[in-house]
């Protein structure tokens, strides 16, 4: 202790010269590092870069639907209708291409404005009516199931057995430099969400407004604005994570969203952003994703049964909020 | 008497009972007009006993939202417990009865373990409870793995019984239990830590205990749910638990509980939950393509809310003219 105190600032000064949200990022990262060295020490094939890279894609998923859930968190809200927009959306995609590659502008496009409109309408309900988010998007959820079940007569309609076309799966699936193409499209989802949050006059916004609704209205910030685009986002994000899915899958099932609810405010917070708003960073939530999958492919390559999985997958996200996902004492 | 009928129909709950009535009107007019008579002591029995489950987790979540959290581990707790009914209670006599309350002491259990990660770790009611979910949904397929299960008869006889509406008693238990709960001292700590921690921490109001005590009941409520549930369906499930946490937030809204915390009263929860489940007959008897379901339920939920919201400004607008 004290040879690290002659040589400068001890690590746990300088550690604590960082501003929280540095910090926070720090520690989701530290978490995925320990999970995969963990993963390691069982099986030495864990952390291969062939390994790796199925994690990373796995993950790029969970990231994706995790960073329209991080922007509406830190303004406080949740996105509780992103299941459905997910699965409304890859559901779009495949009707409207029917697999052919000339459709294939047309079925994104379709696919994200579905995403898109279903954020606005998010947005709106709750900056503009006054809906809690919950209830907003809990109701939107539901809207969007009964319409995909409904309107696709519960994925028996006679588009509905198409694939998604193929320049899309050439897209996502391809290796670029022996990379996946869908990880450099996290790549710059992620690079992107940074500056903007970061470096841009809206990111400030952002971030005033998570902190302090009130504060950020008083200086000028127009709340609701930021607030319908931020939904916008997410919803905008739940599709592309749709997208992704059936470029992976070929065809979308029913229910392809159900998982991605809970895991996207997992990797969310797992990431050091913090559920009451206007902290933390996506570069953290990459590494929540990442986290998130490494422990289900650790506990799977040990063969662990699913009710032991879903145990201790609950255990350890317990674990990483008790050292640093605590909130501050009122007392 | 008009008095206390008005102070019923202006309180907290009085959302839950305006959209309970009209989903009851709706019914009623929907199955008339396509069966030809009126629904017959059967119908109301049959939605008696599919509701009570849901009635009895949306207690729970009530009293966790009042003190301004929330519960998305009831699916966990619920789908725990019917594991646990399903392929632990057999026999004769007063066997099965000593299970059951095993049963509703295991489900307190969870609870409290909720409430203790929630008051004394201090992490926020959503994840601690998003991590329990897991936990106790992977406590119910190690119990039971596959759908199975049973339940002697004595134990449904007297839960849910299909010719005699027992079930009316348990929901009137049900009622009265938070009629008095309320004007315990609790109860006002329940509400107190709700409006605002700080100020009930100040005056001297035990915060971290009585929110360990809500999350323990939240979890009794949901033991209960499963133990009906299992009577109901006469087997077990462990996904059983999963829509539960959902509607249960539903009933909660719509019954005109506050997310803000501090505002709200259980009974209007308990009526947002009847009329959910009313929803699914009215769509059912209106010969709507069951598929569109979830589309109604979730218009109804936003609707529900704005028309709270509308009616909130409407009366403070008249009291302003006043």
């Amino acid at each position: 202790m004290s040879t690290t105190e002659i040589g400068g600032p001890s690590w746990r000064a300088r550690l604590r010269a960082l501003t929280p949200n540095t910090r926070r990022v720090l520690y989701a990262w530290a978490a995925a590092v320990a999970v995969i060295a963990i993963g390691s020490l069982f099986n030495p094939d864990f952390a291969t870069w062939s390994s790796l890279r199925v994690m990373l894609v796995v993950a790029s998923f969970i990231g994706f639907v995790a960073a329209g859930q991080m922007l509406v968190v830190l303004v406080g809200g949740i996105d509780l209708s992103i299941p459905w927009v997910l699965n409304g959306a890859a559901i779009v995609l495949t009707t409207t291409s029917l697999g052919q590659t000339g459709r294939t502008g047309l079925a994104l496009a379709l696919a994200l404005g579905l995403g898109a409109v279903i954020g606005f309408a998010n947005g709106m309900g709750v900056a503009w009516l006054g809906v809690p988010a919950v209830v907003m998007t809990l109701g939107m959820n539901g809207v969007m199931q009964g319409l995909t079940l409904g309107l696709s007569k519960g994925l028996t309609c006679a588009s509905c057995a198409s694939y998604a076309p193929k320049p899309l799966r050439e897209v996502f699936v391809d290796k670029v430099f022996g990379v996946p193409a869908q990880l450099l499209l996290w790549a710059g989802v992620a690079l992107l969400l940074t500056v903007l949050l970061t470096l841009t006059t809206f990111g400030r916004r952002v971030y005033a407004v998570g902190v302090s609704p009130r504060g950020a209205y008083l200086s000028g910030v127009s709340v609701r604005g930021v607030t319908v685009a931020l939904y916008t986002l997410s919803g905008v994000f739940a599709a592309i994570a749709g997208i992704a899915l059936v470029a992976y899958g070929g065809q979308p099932s029913l229910g392809l969203g159900d998982p991605y609810l809970f895991e996207s405010i997992a990797a969310v917070v797992v990431g050091g952003v913090s559920i009451l708003g206007g902290r933390g960073h996506y570069v953290g939530v990459v590494a929540g994703s990442l986290t998130l999958v490494a422990v289900v492919t650790f506990l799977q390559a040990q063969r662990v049964p699913e009710y032991g999985r879903s145990i201790i997958y609950g255990l350890v996200i317990l674990a990483i909020l008790l050292t640093y996902g605590r909130e501050k004492s009122n007392a | 008497m008009p008095d206390r009928l008005r102070r019923l129909l202006s309180g907290p709950a009085s959302l839950g009972y305006a959209v309970l009535t009209a989903t009851a009107v709706t019914y009623l007019l929907v199955y008339t007009t396509n069966l030809g008579h009126l629904p017959t002591s059967f119908d109301y029995l049959s939605i008696l006993n599919t509701t009570l489950p849901l009635v009895f987790v949306a207690i729970g979540q009530s009293l966790v939202v009042i003190t301004g959290g929330i519960d998305l581990s009831v699916g966990g707790i619920v789908a725990f417990c019917v594991a646990v009914t399903a392929t632990r209670v057999h026999g004769s006599g007063l066997t099965p009865f000593a299970w059951l309350l095993a049963i509703l002491a295991l489900g307190t259990a969870c609870g409290a373990v909720n409430g203790v990660i929630v008051a004394r770790a201090r992490i926020a009611p959503i994840l601690t409870t998003l991590a329990t979910l897991s936990i106790f949904s992977g406590l119910a397929l190690w119990v039971l793995p596959v759908p199975g299960g049973s339940i002697p008869s004595g134990v449904r006889m007297v839960l849910t019984n299909p010719t005699v509406p027992t079930g009316l008693i348990w929901l009137s238990l049900a009622v009265l239990g938070w009629l008095v709960l309320r004007r315990t001292r609790f109860g006002m700590r329940v509400y107190a830590v709700g409006s605002d921690e700080t100020s009930a921490v100040a005056i001297g109001v035990p915060a971290a205990r009585i929110k360990i005590a809500v999350y323990a009941l939240s979890g009794l409520c949901s033991a209960l749910a499963a133990v009906f549930y299992v009577s109901t369906t006469t087997a077990g499930d462990a996904n059983a638990g999963g829509p539960f946490i959902l509607t249960s937030i539903a009933s909660v809204v719509v019954g005109g509980v506050a997310f803000s915390g501090g505002r709200g009263s259980a009974l209007g929860a308990m009526a947002g939950a009847v009329a959910l489940t009313l929803v699914i007959d009215v769509i059912f008897f209106a010969g709507i393509d069951p598929l569109y379901q979830s589309l109604f339920q979730g218009l109804f939920l936003v609707v529900a809310v704005l028309l709270g919201t509308g009616a909130a400004l409407i009366a403070r607008a008249r009291r302003g003219a006043l």
